[in-house]
């Protein structure tokens, strides 16, 4: 019964060429988006650029934006994964990405903020924090990219 | 004239992809994804700052900070996201530039980056090289709304563009066919091909 309707969307969304190509345009604009506002935060941890603020401010000034950019992508990406859910399910690359993109989300809105907002937290906390942060989302875009050449 | 700068954009293409280094790009099957990854967490990179920068010029973001700071703040770290993008972009570009060249979605994208630039130069006196007056206005001046709109209507089109890219395949083959037909009928007269029982290159690509 769940898979029926599944397929129905299916062939709602695969009934015009465009529906795939424009919300894989949301997704990409979107997604660059949120991940270079959490890359921001980033940088300010590692003490790359940005030196005038503190990092609870650049957390502060990107925050919404970086929400913003969040809820498009995931409203975005269901849609595209509907359209053919079989292959993404048995894509190993799409896998990979959905537990990427769990465990960076978990650690952006745990870790990390409470990081970037104590403004006294300790140089090594703020740089290994970054790292991580860089380290999940960027895992996020090879898993997102790779599901074409998977 | 146009005609034979496209001839010489094509020639270029097919010349530098042939060069050892987008040979080897070509042919490596693990290389190719990970600088297509690598674009696209420089477009990221990139994109965020360009993004936070066009979003304190229009007003809707940051407005407890100066423009100023803003701009100089994220002029760094937002050159070495277009260096990870631009270096990553040129070697996808090169190791297909045959391709690329009649691929539509890529001669849009050049025209846009085109176009960026001319947008940068028309706003680069009044904006982007002296923010600091911009400050001392008591609200954003239009120009410099209007070069933020611009930029994100442009980056975000380029963006578009550029995924675009992929879903177009050039029959490289059907068209190597062609020119070669095109070629032969420009060396054999018409008759022999009459002759040996074919159609003419020229009226079979007609048909």
């Amino acid at each position: 019964m769940l898979l029926l309707q599944i397929e129905s969307i299916a062939d709602a969304l695969n009934s015009s060429e465009w529906v795939f190509p424009i919300t894989e345009c949301f997704h990409i604009a979107a997604f660059a988006w949120s991940i270079g506002l959490i890359a921001a935060v980033d940088y300010r941890l590692l003490g790359f650029g940005i030196q005038h603020s503190k990092p609870s401010e650049v957390l502060r000034d990107t925050a919404p934006w970086t929400l913003l950019g969040l809820a498009v992508v995931l409203l975005s990406g269901p849609i595209l994964f509907l359209s053919d859910v079989r292959m993404y399910l048995h894509n190993p690359s799409f896998v990979f990405k959905m537990y990427a993109l769990a465990a960076a989300i978990l650690f952006n809105y745990t870790i990390h903020r409470k990081v970037a907002q104590s403004d006294s937290s300790s140089q090594a906390a703020r740089v290994v924090t970054a790292i991580v942060s860089l380290a999940l989302w960027i895992s996020v875009v090879f898993g997102g990219l790779f599901i074409a050449f998977a | 004239m146009l005609l034979s700068f496209a001839q010489m954009l094509l020639s270029f293409a097919q010349w530098i992809q042939f060069t050892p280094l987008f040979t080897a790009l070509r042919g490596s099957a693990n290389v190719y994804p990970i600088i297509m990854s690598l674009h696209m967490v420089g477009l990221a990179l990139f994109g965020g700052m360009i993004l936070m920068t066009d979003l304190r010029l229009l007003g809707w973001a940051m407005r407890k900070r100066s423009i100023a700071d803003v701009i100089n703040q994220f002029r760094v770290p937002k050159r070495w996201g277009l260096l990870l993008t631009a270096t990553c972009g040129i070697l996808m570009a090169g190791s297909k530039a045959e391709e690329y060249y009649y691929n539509a979605f890529f001669r849009a994208k050049l025209i846009l980056f085109a176009v960026v630039i001319v947008q940068e130069l028309v706003f680069y006196r009044s904006v982007y090289a002296n923010p600091a007056v911009l400050d001392r206005s008591p609200s954003v001046p239009g120009n410099a709304k209007l070069a933020a709109a611009l930029s994100l209507l442009l980056w975000t089109s380029i963006a578009c563009c550029g995924r675009g890219i992929g879903y177009i395949e050039p029959p490289l083959d059907k068209i190597h066919a062609q020119m070669q037909g095109i070629r032969d009928a420009a060396l054999v007269p018409r008759g022999l091909y009459f002759l040996k029982g074919q159609d003419h290159p020229n009226v079979a690509s007609a048909n």
